[in-house]
């Protein structure tokens, strides 16, 4: 594990920031829990809202944008976006949304805090990432869709290191179509800003980035009583407006 | 080329009041390979089949061409996971309903789909009573 407290800053070398200001107007929000709980440890439980009121909705410049925190693709990371076809996508086929992206899609997340763990619950694709705070670390068998996480709390943050991705061909970003490779890291950090849950997340993979790439987000208390909804996936509708793409390759 | 992404917006006035405008509110996927944010069009038609299925919901609408064909429009529609926290339910659009819509049309020669679509009744009133007729556009 990391022991200096400046490493939010010091692992980035090319950081690009995106932080979504506030709309006009919200729906009444769950009453915010304090900021802090208690030696350090933020309090980040709850249920979050990753939609269009928190900030702007994905696409193919959000939350990576051209021209400011798009990745730094070497030769490989082009040619593979330069080939790439739309209609194999694997999401098509419910294949789940794994990290940078899952943070950034636009639906509920629920926070859950252990003493040993924390857990994160997408609504998106039904997923869970479990982030172990037990000094634990992985193993050669435990790669998988969301890697294995590790985390520690420092400075009334949550520190979360993610590695063992299993290979994804979108698994980067699914809008510009880039991958992600078995080398792919995935640094966090998640801290309060007043009602609202604030993460930093950074890339690193050495087998398409040059460099790590960032953005910065948030999530905003969902409305109280929230609880996040089942995706369940339909295969069908997953892939019905794939007709629809002008074919790119005969 | 600009691309749009359109908000779905409901209206919950009351209970079974319900917003009938409906885009993607937050995508699967862009929608810019899909439809041609360009190329809008307009069509009239009976609604056959509704699919609440997430990651998007999908209104298919029998429409008659200038030729007097029977044409089956798929138009794209949000994901239900979202919509129903706007009101809607999979008895939200009822096959037989006929409706106006206008929307962006499908990319691929020879295909009849819609996103970001505009939906009313015939004389462009809401589809359910109470109901607002409202769209949101977000450049990107």
């Amino acid at each position: 594990m990391r022991a200096t407290a400046a490493w939010a800053v010091g692992v980035v070398a090319a950081v690009g920031t995106l932080i979504a200001q506030a709309p006009a107007t919200q729906a009444p929000a769950q009453a915010a829990p304090a900021a802090a709980a208690s030696g350090g440890i933020p309090d980040l439980a709850g249920v979050w809202d990753g939609g269009g009121r928190a900030r702007p909705v994905n696409g193919e410049n959000v939350p990576w944008a051209r021209g400011k925190n798009f990745p730094d693709l070497n030769e490989r990371g082009l040619a593979y976006v330069k080939v790439f076809d739309e209609a194999v996508a694997p999401k098509y086929d419910c294949f789940p949304s794994t990290s940078p992206a899952i943070q950034y899609d636009p639906y509920m997340m629920e926070v859950v805090q252990w003493p040993d763990r924390v857990l994160f619950r997408y609504e998106k694709d039904d997923q869970l990432r479990t982030v172990l705070i037990d000094g634990r670390r992985p193993t050669v068998a435990d790669y998988s869709i969301q890697g294995f996480s590790v985390g520690r709390y420092e400075d009334d943050a949550l520190l979360v290191e993610t590695t063992h991705f299993t290979f994804d061909i979108t698994g980067f970003d699914d809008y510009n179509g880039v991958p992600s490779s078995h080398q792919k890291r995935v640094l966090e950090r998640y801290w309060r800003d007043g009602a609202d849950l604030r993460v930093t997340v950074t890339v690193e993979d050495p087998m398409f980035l040059r460099k790590p790439a960032s953005y910065t987000t948030r999530w905003i208390a969902a409305p109280s009583g929230s609880k996040l909804a089942p995706f369940e996936c339909d295969p069908e509708s997953a892939r019905a407006s794939i007709k629809f793409l002008p074919p790119r390759y005969k | 080329m600009k691309v749009q992404r359109c908000l779905a917006g409901a209206a919950a006035a009351s209970a079974g009041a319900l917003l009938l405008l409906a885009a993607p509110a937050v995508a699967h996927h862009s929608n810019a390979p899909f439809y041609d944010s360009a190329n809008r069009v307009e069509m009239q038609g009976t609604i056959t089949k509704f699919v609440f299925m997430n990651p998007h919901a999908f209104l298919f609408i029998d429409a008659l061409d200038a030729q007097g064909k029977t044409i089956n429009w798929q138009i794209e529609l949000g994901a239900p996971i979202s919509l129903r926290r706007t009101g809607w339910t999979p008895d939200t659009m009822k096959a037989g309903t006929e409706v106006k819509v206008t929307g962006s049309r499908s990319r691929a020669e020879g295909t009849f789909g819609m996103c970001c679509a505009r939906i009313t009744r015939l004389d462009g009133s809401p589809i359910t009573p109470g109901g607002r007729v409202q769209e949101e556009s977000v450049p990107r």
